[in-house]
This record gives structure tokens, C-alpha cells and sequence, in this order.
């Protein structure tokens, strides 16, 4: 099969340029506001340290975890940028089944909450797997693009991709992780769109999917994530029951007002009437702490960052950077309207993590990996004139 | 690789296209999210600051002290002690918990789980203001469920106040008790403050004292977390203000004299229900009021269970009631006072005109007998109150017609309250024409107006009355206001309100027709009407009755209650110069008024007045005892 055709990374064009060149290139704007998302994310933490009664520097705080979870991600970044990114894409298919065989793990010893099986212990630290994939997929698919680009207008390119994705989707699916297979289906649809597939195709399918909507509700989903998706419909109608995350979520943010209440004084957060602070609902307690000018701030630094995405995937001239950048970008836009939605009450809700900011180490050092690789392929273009 | 997208211009186009359309997307989406953030912040930040406001934070009350209550010798009767209540939270406690949580909390306390859940559904505040599901429990217990805050949510451990009585029965029909407030006195009262958990007093001086007795309560703000458990206290609003306490009128050891002689007769007469009333006739003054059988308040203020609730108001000898204010009676022959004092002040009568007494009267083909079935021939006033002859005052109250036997009987406090300082009185009933019409729809029939003067037939009286109309009789004609609170203090002693005596009226008469009465009430005794009650080494006045009622038996004859009401003048001791005691009494300055009543009476001795004679025994120290134990028995 001509997918499996592997093509040799080349090591001559970074070689060939100077280090001052590649700097040149390299974007300082994008690891900016990705350091400056995680670091709200670290003073997230600290704000929720501080309410467990612990030293927020304790060791076993969740702004402990998170600093660690930060280094590593630094390293990851740097290491990430420095590799050529096309190694990624000449292993893409080792690469492809070693995301299989992780999340082939993860169902066999994954740990989870309510039979979930979702984390898997690494030493002390734990991690998601399906974090991982997220990223690693991008790169399989961009590979595939990249290879396929003169037949993008036919059906078959978006059938091949869909095969592609439709085996971690199911693995994620099976965990239970409704909110992250739907990371796939948008890392799929953004991909695509970017790469030029043919739009007819796309929509017919997208008509496709939501016909099956029905059959998705009654056979696939679970019970809980049918009462969430319904609680959302009507918050008020159970407000200590289901509903009761989203209408704390919306008192929180509201009470937030155009300043906040400080950070460490939200009094919704410090009192636990909203739960898991530091994971799903992190905006929320941004939102109340910080305030309107918090969450717009945070709001722009994510603008700011999914534009740098489009430049360098514009600014590629190899196919494979530009669907790899995309997907990216994809990632981070889906998850930041799913997540934030869901905390204002516009969007299910999902256990999607809020990209930089929400706690979690397999989040952080997927997206660093992300992201230094589209540095690695910003520093091996020329830069662009325009 | 061929850069082909920049090199083909088709290509390059549809890029463009596509990234713009992306870019449009994720603006789209970041204006979405921002106008959302501005609505809930900005738009809507003041409501929701409010929400998260009353999430947190709690109003709460600072339970005052409540007052203390001691009798006129300063002897402590009431006192709060600390006990560990059991409360919820509603909104505390998931529904889908409930059951659960309930069910180990039952356990715990050793209640049933479907107790505290109607306990619970009874509650009249709100979801978010505590129920208690338990009082009084043991520290062991409350420990244990304090400590196991994690598996009972919403349930919470207090201590709180709680009253202990420390005469129980003997005092309780006086004094009351706290309980509960239910729904009705939430209602009316938490614009003042009232929780829907507080502590209420329910009767007795209790409920009557309410307002000072409680204080004010405070208030605090405390900071909570979504589990419920307070964290701190934020603020003080108000101090709470100690209640004040109350000096009742009672003495507690004549209260005691008075049970101990009322307990005696009635084991002696077998006796289900009897009263004793102790007042001193110059204020109004309540010394002693028993009412048996009684109940032992402490029963509900550690939480009265339903079972004990019950089996007390299924006593057919209602021990809840206070028979001395809450019930009414026919007066029987105790009532000719009012007719005596009706025809001599509206000269129907004077006290040496003699009547006619005979066997009966007839009016059309009716009998109305004298009680003894003879009379007593001709017969003036003395003879005729005395003998308690009723054919002389069928004829006073003839002579007076109802009306004017219902204008004197109003004089000395008869169908009206007394407006004691105790719940529930009932107010008597004094037959006339008005209210026979209102009544019935019919006027008064003469053979009416013969019962209604002999204290039959439609007349009805407290207890309470009857020991206040023959105060007033005793001290010259003045009708008090009886009361058992003499003075609020506050909780440094100061005294905040003294209740001086009020009275109710001059009663409409001349001294003379007083005097002549208590004379003749004296004759009573003296003509051994009352046995040996003449023995005593002290003066005693009165007047008894026998006061028949309900339905007559197979031999034709009515159940009957007796009565005794006496008054005692100052320095009764019976002295050389006064031998049969007819100056002290007619001087007003008695010192004591005493009523017994025995309900259902199956003497043939009055029981009434062996109660009196006993307590004046008690009360004088006289070491000779006159008392009759053969009541069952007929006698002379």
C-alpha cells in the first residue's frame, strides 16, 4: 500500500544555515504566549494550593506538581524544536502504532474515576495517554496530507484519513473519553479544511455524521454523558444534581465581575462549591478571581497564539508543517470553545482540558511537543516574505 | 518537495481562501466566548455576586440566654442547662443521599429513619435553615455523629439551651415549657427574629412571658463551604441581650402544702381530678394553684416522644389542662354569694327578713326541692346561706329576676376571664335574658332563674373565679386581677417591671352588704355546716357546694362536684374576746382566700372543704389534726 511508503528525514537543511539564521526564523512570539498561558495555569494552581490548607509549594500541592510538570515540558519544547520535524514524519507509521499500542495500554491498566480507564502511573507522576495521541495523531495525518496533496480534491484522500483516525478515536472512545475522541473529529474536519479538501465531500460527510446522530445517542453514548449533554439543555431543572457544576460554574464567573475577587479570594472556588477546580473548570475560577479583564486577557493570549499557528502553517513551504501547524491549531481552538464554552454554559458539558492552563502533565508536554515542533519547522523555512 | 501551492495559482488562491476562512472561524468563536464572559461579568456580575454572596456566607443567630424564672422567696425553678442537639440542613444533604444519610444517623441516635424524615418534611423554614431531628442526646452519641461529619452531609452537632424544671410536675401547670415552634408560630413571629428550629414557650408563663423571657437574639455572619461546615465567623451584626427572669407570686412551699393536702383528699375521696387555689385576697396574688393530676413539664422540653404525647392527651383527666383556669364548672351553692349579695343591695331582702323555706317550690306543676327535701321553716339570710338553703334563694333569685342576678354576677368577675397572667382561661358563663336568646333563641324560663341562683343550671365558673369573688368579698369589695409573675428582673437583678396590683373593679355595693356576707360565710362554720372545720384554733369563712352536673344514674341521682371556698382573716387565732370569730371576719383585711374543688365528687361528706381544712392546718402549723378520713362514708 502506498500509505505505508516511508520517505528519509534529511539532516542538510538545518546544517546548512547558520544558528543565527535559524533564530531568524524561529517565532519568539509563539512560545511567549505559550509560556505566559502556562504560567496562568501555574498561578491557577498556586490559587487552588493555597485552598487545600497546604503549602502551596508543598511537595505533594498541585503547584508542586505543576512547576515539575512545567520543566518537563520546557525540556520537551526545547528538545522538540531542535529535532528536524521530519523525522515525525518518516517514522510516522512506527510512530502511528505506538500511539495504538499506548492507548491499547491505558484500556488494560489505565485508572479512571467511576470504572474509567484513562491514566496510567508513570513513576510517581501519572499520565494520559490520549493527550499524546492527540498530538501524535496531527503528525500522522499531516504526513499522510503532505503525501497526497495532487488528489485532495478526491473522496478517497478524506476516507484514507478518516481510516487513519478512526482507530485511536475508538480506543479514546472505549476509555470512556467522549470529550477527547471529539478532539480527533476536530483535528479531522480542521486538517482537512486547511489542506484543501474538497468542501463538497466534507459537507456531505459532516450531513452524514449528524444524521447519525440519533443512532451516536442511543447505542455509542453512556448514561452520564447523556444526562450531562441534557443538563446543559436545562441547568436549573436539577440544580444539585447534574446541573450543579454548570450553574456554580456561571456564578463563579459572574461573581468574578470586571476586576475579580483576587486571586485566592473567589470565594466559589476557595469553599469547593465548584468542583474540580484545577481540572475542567479552571476557567471558572479564573473567571471569578481575576475577573473580566483576567479571562480577556487569557482570551487574546490564545488569539494571539492560534494566529501564530496560521503564520507558520502558512509560511511552510513543506505540506507536511503546514497540516502539522493546523492541526495544532485546530487542537487548541476546539478545545478552548469546548472547554470555556462549557464554563460559561454555552457548550455540554465535556471533560476536555483547557489547553496550558488546566492542570494536568499530559496535557502541558503534549501541546510543548506540539508546538516545538512547529517551531522545528518554523526554523527550517525561510522566512517568508508577506 | 515543489513549493506547488505558491507556484500554481489556483492552488494558492484556494489556500488563501481556506486559511481566511479558519482564521474567520476562531474569530468568530473568541467573539462568542467574549461577549459571553461580558454578559455573565459584566451584564449580569452584580446578580451573581449576590448568588455567590448567599452561597457563602450565612446569617446566623446568636441564641440569647434565656431568662431564669424564681418564686417570691427567690427559690430557683427553672434553669437552662447545655445539651447537645441534632440538626439538618436540607440543602445540605443531596436528595439522593437522604435515605442513606438518615438511615445511619438513625441508627446513631436510635430513632426510626421515618421520624426524622417527617420531621424534617414538617420543618416550616426553608431548605436552607436547620431542622432539629434531635434534642437531648447523649455526649457519647454526639460525638460520634460530630465526628462522622464526612458520611452524615448536612448534619450537624449543637449545643444548645435547654430549659430543666426543677419542681417538674409540681410547678408545671403554672410554669409551662418550651418546645418546638411549629409552623402557625413561625409564620407570625419570624419578622421578630424567630428561626424556624427556635425554642418557643408553649404554655403556662412560659408562653405567656415569652417576649421578655427569650431576650434578643444576635446575629452573626459565618462563612461556610459547599459541605456546609461553618469556617469562621465574619462579622458580629448584633449581640445577643440576655433574657430578662421573672418572681412569680407563687411560694413554692404552699405550692407544695397545697399539693400534699389536695393529694390527701383526693386519695382519701378517690378523687380523679381536684384543684387548690392559694391567694391572698388585699393584691390578687396567686400563693398556690394545683390543678391534678398534672404532668412533668421536663418531658417536653427534652423532646417529648409521641407516644408519651399521646398517652397524655388520651387521659380522660386531661393532666394537660389546668383545671383551675381552663375549665368551668357549675358553682353550685357557692354561687348564692351573688344572689345574697344581689337582693340585699337591690333591697329585695334584708338579713333578718325571714322567707318561707319548704320542702320545694312549684312553679306550674314543676318541684324545685331544697336539698334537703324539708327546708328549714322560716329562715333569714344567716339561716338560709348557712343551711345553703336552696328554697330561700329560689325566692332572692325570683325576687331579682336573671338579669339583675347576672349584673351582680358580672360585679365579682363571673363570665369574663379573670385576665390571670396564664394561657387559655376560660371565661364562665352567666346566664341572662341576651344570652339565653343568643344562645338558645329563647328568653329565660323561670324555673331558670331558680337554678341560676343556686349556682345550677346554665352557671359555669373557673376555680379561679370563684377564689376571686370571694377575695373581693374578703377584702371589702374589690375585685383584682389575680397573677402568678410579680416582677420581671433583669439578668443583673435589676428589676425591670413590678406588677403592682390591679384591680378590676370596686364592686357595686356598700360595705355593709359585704360585711353581713362574710358574717353569714362565718355562720357557715360556725352552725357546723362544715362539721368540725369550727374547731380549728383559727377563724375560717366560707362557703361550699355541691354542684351537680352530667346525667343522673340508675337510682335517679346526679354526679356532683364539691366545693369549698374560705377566706382567713388577719391574726386568725381564735381569741376570748371574739369567740365565735364574727369581729375578725367582719374586718377586711383576710389574708388568705382558698378554693378546693373536687371533680366528680362520690362523697357524702364535702371533700372540698376537708382539702381546705388540711391545707390550713399545714399552712398554720396546727399540730391537731381535725381531718375526716371516712369520706365515703355517710356521716351526720
Amino acid at each position: 500500500m502506498g500509505v505505508l511508503r516511508a520517505e528519509p528525514a534529511r539532516f542538510s537543511d538545518l546544517a546548512g544555515k547558520s544558528v543565527t539564521a535559524a533564530w531568524r526564523s524561529y517565532d519568539l512570539q509563539l512560545t511567549i504566549y505559550a509560556v505566559l498561558l502556562t504560567m496562568v495555569g501555574l498561578t491557577m494552581a498556586y490559587t487552588n494550593s493555597v485552598e487545600d490548607g497546604r503549602l502551596a509549594l508543598g511537595p505533594d500541592s498541585t503547584f508542586a506538581r505543576g512547576l515539575i510538570w512545567a520543566a518537563v515540558a520546557a525540556v520537551v519544547f526545547v528538545v522538540a524544536t531542535i529535532f528536524d520535524y521530519r523525522w515525525l514524519r518518516t517514522l510516522r507509521w512506527p510512530v502511528y502504532l505506538a500511539n495504538l499500542g499506548l492507548l491499547v495500554l491505558t484500556l488494560a491498566v489505565g485508572t479512571g474515576v467511576g470504572g474509567a480507564s484513562r491514566w496510567v502511573a508513570v513513576g510517581p507522576l501519572v499520565f494520559q495517554f490520549s493527550e499524546l495521541a492527540k498530538v501524535l495523531v496531527v503528525g500522522v495525518l499531516a504526513a499522510y496530507l503532505a503525501g497526497r496533496r495532487e488528489r485532495l480534491g478526491s473522496l478517497s484522500v478524506i476516507v484514507g484519513a478518516i481510516v487513519l483516525i478512526l482507530p485511536p478515536l475508538v480506543l479514546v472512545m472505549m476509555q470512556p473519553d467522549l470529550g477527547t475522541s471529539l478532539v480527533f473529529g476536530a483535528i479531522l474536519a480542521g486538517m482537512l479544511f486547511l489542506a484543501g479538501a474538497s468542501l463538497t465531500w466534507l459537507g456531505v460527510l459532516a450531513g452524514a455524521a449528524l444524521a447519525s446522530l440519533p443512532l451516536i445517542w442511543n447505542h455509542v453514548l453512556l448514561d452520564y454523558q447523556r444526562e450531562r449533554i441534557l443538563s446543559f439543555l436545562n441547568p436549573s431543572a436539577d440544580p444539585l444534581g447534574s446541573g450543579y457544576q454548570l450553574v456554580q460554574a456561571q456564578i463563579a464567573v459572574g461573581s468574578g465581575g470586571l476586576f475579580g475577587k483576587g486571586l485566592t479570594n473567589g470565594t466559589q472556588n476557595q469553599l469547593d462549591f465548584l468542583p474540580v477546580q484545577t481540572t475542567d473548570f479552571v476557567f471558572a475560577i479564573l473567571a471569578e478571581e481575576l475577573g473580566f479583564v483576567g479571562g480577556v486577557v487569557v482570551l487574546v493570549l490564545y488569539g494571539a497564539l492560534i494566529w501564530r499557528l496560521l503564520v507558520a502553517a502558512w509560511r511552510s513551504r513543506d505540506p507536511f508543517g503546514t497540516a502539522f501547524a493546523g492541526g495544532v491549531a485546530s487542537i487548541i481552538l476546539f478545545q478552548l470553545l469546548v472547554n470555556i464554552g462549557m464554563v460559561l454554559g454555552i457548550m455540554p458539558i465535556t471533560g476536555i482540558p483547557l489547553p496550558f492552563i488546566t492542570h494536568g502533565g499530559a496535557s502541558l508536554t503534549s501541546l510543548a511537543f506540539g508546538l516545538g515542533v512547529v517551531q522545528s519547522i518554523n526554523i527550517r523555512q525561510a522566512r517568508a516574505d508577506w | 518537495m515543489a513549493d506547488i501551492a505558491l507556484h500554481e495559482p489556483r492552488l494558492a488562491e484556494r489556500r488563501l481562501a481556506r486559511f481566511v476562512v479558519f482564521a474567520a472561524v476562531a474569530g468568530i468563536i473568541f467573539s462568542i466566548l467574549g461577549t459571553r464572559l461580558f454578559y455573565l461579568q459584566i451584564i449580569r456580575g452584580t446578580d451573581f455576586g449576590t448568588i455567590a454572596a448567599r452561597n457563602s456566607r450565612l446569617d446566623e443567630a446568636i441564641p440569647s440566654s434565656r431568662g431564669l424564672i424564681y418564686d417570691r422567696t427567690g427559690r430557683l425553678l427553672v434553669q437552662n442547662v447545655p445539651t447537645f442537639s441534632v440538626k439538618i440542613r436540607p440543602a445540605d444533604l443531596p436528595m439522593e443521599l437522604r435515605d442513606e444519610v438518615v438511615g445511619r444517623l438513625a441508627a446513631l441516635l436510635g430513632k426510626d429513619p421515618a421520624d426524622i424524615i417527617a420531621t424534617i418534611d414538617a420543618s416550616p423554614g426553608s431548605r436552607f435553615e436547620y431542622v432539629r431531628v434531635a434534642a437531648d442526646v447523649p455526649e457519647a452519641t454526639a460525638r460520634l455523629i460530630a465526628e462522622s461529619h464526612l458520611e452524615l452531609p448536612g448534619v450537624q452537632v449543637v449545643v444548645e439551651a435547654r430549659r430543666e424544671y426543677l419542681y417538674g410536675p409540681l410547678l408545671a401547670q403554672i410554669l409551662g415549657y418550651t418546645g418546638p415552634i411549629d409552623a402557625n408560630e413561625y409564620a407570625r413571629l419570624r419578622s421578630s427574629g424567630y428561626l424556624p428550629d427556635d425554642l418557643i414557650g408553649k404554655t403556662g408563663v412560659e408562653a405567656v412571658y415569652e417576649t421578655a423571657l427569650r431576650g434578643q437574639y444576635g446575629i452573626q455572619v459565618v462563612e461556610r463551604d459547599a459541605r456546609g461546615r461553618r469556617l469562621q465567623v465574619l462579622q458580629t451584626l448584633q449581640e445577643p441581650v440576655a433574657g430578662a427572669s421573672l418572681e412569680l407570686t407563687i411560694d413554692t412551699h404552699e405550692q407544695e402544702l397545697a399539693e400534699k393536702a389536695l393529694r390527701w383528699g383526693m386519695e382519701t375521696a378517690r378523687l380523679k381530678r381536684g384543684v387548690i387555689i392559694v391567694m391572698n385576697p388585699q393584691t390578687g396574688e396567686i400563693l398556690a394553684m394545683v390543678s391534678l393530676p398534672t404532668y412533668d413539664d421536663n418531658l417536653f422540653a427534652r423532646g417529648i416522644s409521641a407516644a408519651d404525647f399521646q398517652r397524655l392527651l388520651k387521659d380522660p383527666n386531661k393532666p394537660l389542662l389546668n383545671h383551675a383556669i381552663q375549665e368551668q364548672f357549675p358553682p353550685g351553692s357557692t354561687y348564692k354569694l351573688v344572689t345574697a349579695v344581689g337582693g340585699l343591695a337591690d333591697g329585695k331582702i334584708t338579713p333578718e327578713r325571714r322567707l318561707q323555706t319548704k320542702a320545694y317550690l312549684t312553679i306550674g306543676t314543676t318541684r324545685f326541692y331544697d336539698w334537703n327535701r324539708r327546708g328549714w321553716g322560716p329562715c333569714n339570710l344567716y339561716c338560709g346561706f348557712s343551711h345553703s338553703s336552696d328554697t330561700y334563694f329560689y325566692q332572692v333569685a325570683g325576687m331579682l329576676g336573671i338579669d339583675r342576678l347576672a349584673y351582680w354576677a358580672h360585679q365579682f368577675g363571673f363570665g369574663e376571664p379573670t385576665g390571670i397572667d396564664l394561657p387559655g382561661e376560660a371565661s364562665g358563663i352567666v346566664p341572662s335574658n341576651q344570652w339565653k336568646m343568643d344562645t338558645f333563641g329563647q328568653p329565660i324560663f323561670p324555673g331558670e332563674v331558680y337554678h341560676a341562683g343556686i349556682g345550677q343550671g346554665y352557671d359555669a365558673v373557673t376555680p379561679l373565679q370563684l377564689v376571686n369573688a370571694y377575695a373581693a368579698l374578703a377584702n371589702g369589695g374589690t375585685l383584682y386581677r389575680p397573677q402568678v409573675v410579680r416582677r420581671i428582673l433583669g439578668p443583673d437583678g435589676s428589676v425591670i417591671e413590678d406588677f403592682q396590683p390591679e384591680v378590676l373593679r370596686k364592686i357595686d355595693v356598700s360595705p355593709d352588704v359585704l360585711r353581713t356576707m362574710r358574717r353569714a360565710a362565718r355562720t357557715v362554720v360556725t352552725s357546723r355546716h362544715t362539721y368540725n372545720l369550727v374547731d380549728l384554733p383559727i377563724v375560717v369563712a366560707g362557703k361550699t357546694g355541691t354542684a351537680e352536673y352530667g346525667v343522673r344514674d340508675a337510682h335517679g341521682h346526679l354526679p356532683f362536684h364539691s366545693w369549698f371556698v374560705a377566706f382567713v382573716p388577719k391574726n386568725p387565732w381564735k381569741r376570748a374576746d371574739d369567740p365565735d370569730g364574727m369581729r375578725a371576719v367582719s374586718r377586711t383585711d383576710a389574708e388568705l382566700a382558698v378554693v378546693a374543688f373536687a371533680y366528680d365528687a362520690q362523697t357524702l361528706g364535702n371533700v372540698a372543704t376537708e382539702v381546705v381544712k388540711y391545707y390550713l392546718q399545714l399552712h398554720y402549723g396546727i399540730s391537731k389534726d381535725y381531718r375526716k378520713f371516712n369520706l365515703l362514708e355517710r356521716t351526720d
